[in-house]
C-alpha cells in the first residue's frame, strides 16, 4: 500500500505536534504515562516548591536593585535591565514550570513564538518614538511641559529670557529633550 | 520511494488517516489562543507605558514616595500572587491524583489569596485617591513644573477658602481664645479648636504664602528669584525631596529666609520710624501754622473793627459784611472819597495781613501735600512690615510641615482636608498609566475570583481537572502580567 511519508501509522508519534506527550482524549489522565523521554513526571511537589522558592529570590532580588539608590543614581540603565531580566527569568519559571509548558508537545510553539515575536514586535516599533517624543514638541508644549523641580543647593539653570511675562519657561527644548 | 511516486499519480486507492491537530482538548486550545491574544494586549500596554515613562521630558516621571506608592507593598502582592499560583498548581496536582477534598482545599486558598491581592490593591487606591492621585485635567490638581499657573491655582484655591472664613474670622478667633483658655476639652472640643485653628490659618496660608509668592514671582527682577519663589511653594505644599539630605536642604532654606526676614523686617521699620519723624515734623508745622494764620484772623478782625468805627456813618454796609474777605479789601479800594490817614493806615494794615494769611495758606496746602505723601510712604511701609512678618510667622509652621525624616510631609498632608494644587512633574501621566494597567490586571483578578468561586461547586476529582488547568493557566498568566508589573510601576 502506497502512503507518503506524513501519513504514516505510527505506533509512538502522530505527526508533528505530538512529540512527546500523549493523545488529547487523554489529558486529564496523570501524566507521564508514556515517559518516551527521560521526562519525569510533570510537576511534583518539590518541583513547585524549588520553583516557588527561586521566585522568591528573584523578586527580593529585583526589589533590592529596585531600591538601591546608587544604582539608580550612578547607572539607571543598569538597574532597569537587571530588573528586566530577572522578571524574564520568572516568567520562563512559571511558563515552564506551572503552566506546564515544559512537558507540553511542540504545539506550544506555534503559540507562544508568533505571540511572543509580536509582542517584541511591537515593543521594538513603539521604543524609537521615546527618543523622538520630546524633540518634537512645539515651542507652545515646552510652555507647559514637565519641568524637574529645582534642587536646593544649585540653582537651577533659569533659561528665562529677561523682560519675559513667564519668568522661567524653559527657553530652548534643547536641554531637557534627551529619552535616556 | 516507486511506491510514492506511484501514489502521487494518483489512482484513488491512497488512504489517508485521520490526525488530530493539535493533542490537546478544545478548551485547552481556545485558553492558549485566549492567552496569545492576552500576552499581545498586555504587550501593547506595556509597550505604551514605557514609550510614554521614558519619552517624558528627562528626570520628570515620578518616584514611587512621589505618588504614594510603596515598594513594600507591590512585593507583599508579588508574593501573594506567587503563593496563589503554587496553590493553583496543587490543586490540580490533588484533582489529577483525585484527590477532591485536597484541590477544594488549595482552590480556596488560592481565592483567599487572589482576595487578598485585591483588597491590597483597593488599600493602595484609597491612599492614590485621598492624596488627589489620580488623571484630572492639567493643571488642575497635579501640575507639570512650579510655574505662574501653579502659583495662580494655589492662590485661587487658598482665597476661596479665605474668602469664605473672613466673615467669621473675629468669632472664631474669639472661640480660639475661649477653648485654649479651658483647662482639659472634651473630645469634641478639641476637634472643634484643630477645626477653627485651621480655618484661621487661611489668612497667613493666603497672605503669606500663595500672594507673597505670586508678588514675588511678578515682581522681582532676578529670574532666579523667581524661579525659587515659585519652587519653594510647590516645595511647601507638596514636596518631592527624595533623600534627607533633600530635606535639609529644604529646612536650611527656610532657616536661611526666617535669618534674613528680621533684617529686612528691622530696616523697614527704621525707614518707617524715620518718615514717621518727617510726617510728625510736617505735622506739627503744619499746626504751628494754622495757629498762625487763626491768630492773624483774629488780629484782621480787630483792625476790621477799628476801621468800622471810624467811619460808621459812611461804611455800606450790605458791602462789607457781606462780601469775603479777600473781596472786602478790594472793594473797599475805589471808594468814592479819599480815606481818611488812619483810615488808610488800618486799610494798610488789614491788606498786609491778608498778604500774610494767604502766604500762610499756601505754605498750609504745600506742607499738607507733603504729609500726604509722607502718610502714603508709610502706609505702604506699614504694609510691607505686615507681610514680612507674616511671612517670619509662616515659616514655622512650613518647617513642621516637612517633618524631616518622614516620606510623607508637607502642608498637603500635615493640614488634614485641604488639597492644594500639586507640583508632580508628568504626575498626571504616571497617574493615567498607572491606573490604567494596575487596573486591567485587576479586572483579570477579578475574573480569575469569579471562575474560583463558580468551580468551587463541583467536586474537584480527575473528571475536572482539565477545568482546574484552564483556570490555572489563566491565573498563571494574570500572576505573569504582574511579574512585569511590579517592576515596571513600582522600581523604574
Amino acid at each position: 500500500m502506497a502512503r507518503s511519508p506524513l501519513t504514516q501509522p505510527n505506533p509512538t508519534n502522530h505527526g508533528p505536534w505530538t512529540a512527546d506527550t500523549q493523545m488529547a482524549d487523554h489529558t486529564h489522565a496523570p501524566a507521564g504515562e508514556d515517559d518516551l523521554h527521560e521526562h519525569h513526571a510533570p510537576g511534583g511537589l518539590m518541583k513547585y516548591l524549588a520553583v516557588f522558592g527561586a521566585l522568591l529570590v528573584l523578586t527580593a532580588i529585583s526589589f533590592a536593585v529596585g531600591n538601591s539608590q546608587s544604582l539608580r543614581e550612578n547607572s539607571p540603565q543598569v538597574m532597569w535591565a537587571m530588573m528586566m531580566a530577572v522578571s524574564c527569568a520568572k516568567a520562563l519559571l512559571v511558563i515552564m514550570f506551572f503552566m506546564h509548558l515544559m512537558w507540553e508537545a511542540n504545539w506550544k510553539y506555534v503559540l507562544t513564538i508568533p505571540a511572543s515575536m509580536m509582542s517584541i514586535f511591537l515593543l521594538l516599533m513603539l521604543v524609537p518614538d521615546i527618543g523622538r517624543r520630546t524633540q518634537k514638541y512645539a515651542e507652545e508644549r515646552w510652555l507647559h511641559a514637565a519641568e524637574p523641580q529645582a534642587a536646593h543647593h544649585d540653582h537651577a539653570p533659569a533659561a528665562g529670557h529677561k523682560g519675559d511675562t513667564h519668568g522661567h519657561e524653559p527657553g530652548k527644548p534643547a536641554a531637557p529633550a534627551d529619552g535616556h | 520511494m516507486t511506491d510514492h511516486a506511484h501514489a502521487d499519480h494518483g489512482h484513488g486507492h491512497v488512504k489517508l488517516e485521520y490526525q488530530p491537530s493539535i493533542p490537546i482538548g478544545n478548551g485547552k486550545l481556545c485558553l492558549w489562543l485566549f492567552l496569545s491574544t492576552e500576552i499581545m494586549f498586555f504587550a501593547g500596554l506595556i509597550a505604551t507605558y514605557i514609550v510614554l515613562r521614558f519619552g517624558v521630558p528627562a528626570n520628570t516621571w515620578p518616584l514611587p514616595h512621589d505618588v504614594h506608592l510603596v515598594e513594600s507593598i507591590g512585593a507583599f502582592n508579588t508574593f501573594v500572587l506567587i503563593c496563589s499560583s503554587v496553590s493553583i498548581v496543587l490543586a490540580l496536582e490533588a484533582s489529577r491524583q483525585n484527590q477532591p477534598g485536597l484541590a477544594k482545599g488549595w482552590m480556596i486558598i488560592t481565592f483567599v489569596l487572589g482576595a487578598v491581592f485585591l483588597g491590597v490593591k483597593a488599600y493602595e487606591y484609597k491612599e492614590k485617591f485621598a492624596h488627589g492621585i489620580y488623571p484630572r485635567r492639567p493643571r488642575s490638581l497635579i501640575h507639570e513644573k512650579a510655574d505662574i499657573y501653579y502659583v495662580q491655582a494655589v492662590r485661587t484655591e487658598l482665597k476661596a477658602r479665605f474668602d469664605k472664613m473672613l466673615p467669621h474670622e473675629q468669632e472664631y478667633q474669639a472661640r480660639v481664645k475661649e477653648l485654649e483658655g479651658k483647662a482639659d476639652l472634651s473630645t469634641g472640643e478639641q476637634a472643634e479648636l484643630d477645626h477653627l485653628k485651621r480655618e484661621l490659618l487661611y489668612r497667613p496660608l493666603f497672605v503669606s504664602l500663595a500672594q507673597w509668592t505670586e508678588l514675588k514671582a511678578a515682581k522681582e527682577d532676578d529670574p532666579i528669584k523667581r524661579r525659587q519663589a515659585m519652587e519653594m511653594l510647590a516645595d511647601a505644599i507638596y514636596p518631592l525631596h527624595h533623600t534627607l539630605r533633600d530635606q535639609e536642604q529644604y529646612i536650611a532654606l527656610l532657616e536661611e529666609e526666617a535669618r534674613q526676614l528680621p533684617t529686612s523686617i528691622q530696616e523697614v521699620s527704621s525707614q518707617q520710624a524715620s518718615l514717621q519723624g518727617d510726617s510728625d515734623k510736617l505735622k506739627a508745622e503744619l499746626a504751628m501754622l494754622i495757629e498762625k494764620s487763626t491768630q492773624l484772623s483774629t488780629q484782621r478782625g480787630k483792625l476790621q473793627e477799628q476801621k468800622d468805627k471810624l467811619k460808621p456813618i459812611e461804611a455800606k454796609p450790605a458791602a462789607t459784611s457781606a462780601l469775603p474777605r479777600g473781596e472786602s479789601f478790594v472793594s473797599l479800594q475805589p471808594a468814592e472819597a479819599q480815606p481818611s490817614p488812619a483810615e488808610q493806615k488800618l486799610i494798610d494794615e488789614i491788606a498786609a495781613i491778608d498778604a500774610q494769611i494767604a502766604d500762610l495758606a499756601q505754605q498750609q496746602k504745600d506742607r499738607g501735600v507733603a504729609a500726604g505723601q509722607l502718610d502714603e510712604q508709610i502706609a505702604a511701609l506699614k504694609a510691607r512690615h505686615e507681610a514680612l512678618q507674616g511671612r517670619l510667622d509662616l515659616l514655622p509652621l512650613l518647617k513642621e510641615a516637612e517633618q524631616v525624616g518622614q516620606p510623607h510631609h508637607g502642608l498637603n498632608d500635615f493640614l488634614h482636608g485641604i488639597m492644594l494644587p500639586m507640583r508632580i512633574p508628568s504626575g498626571n501621566m504616571w497617574a493615567s498609566t498607572y491606573f490604567l494597567m494596575t487596573g486591567f490586571h485587576a479586572i483579570h483578578v477579578l475574573v480569575g475570583l469569579i471562575a474560583f468561586v463558580l468551580i468551587l461547586f463541583y467536586t474537584l476529582d480527575v473528571k475536572k481537572a482539565h477545568v482546574i488547568e484552564n483556570i490555572g493557566l489563566y491565573w498563571h498568566f494574570v500572576d505573569l502580567v504582574w511579574i512585569f508589573l511590579f517592576p515596571l510601576l513600582y522600581l523604574f
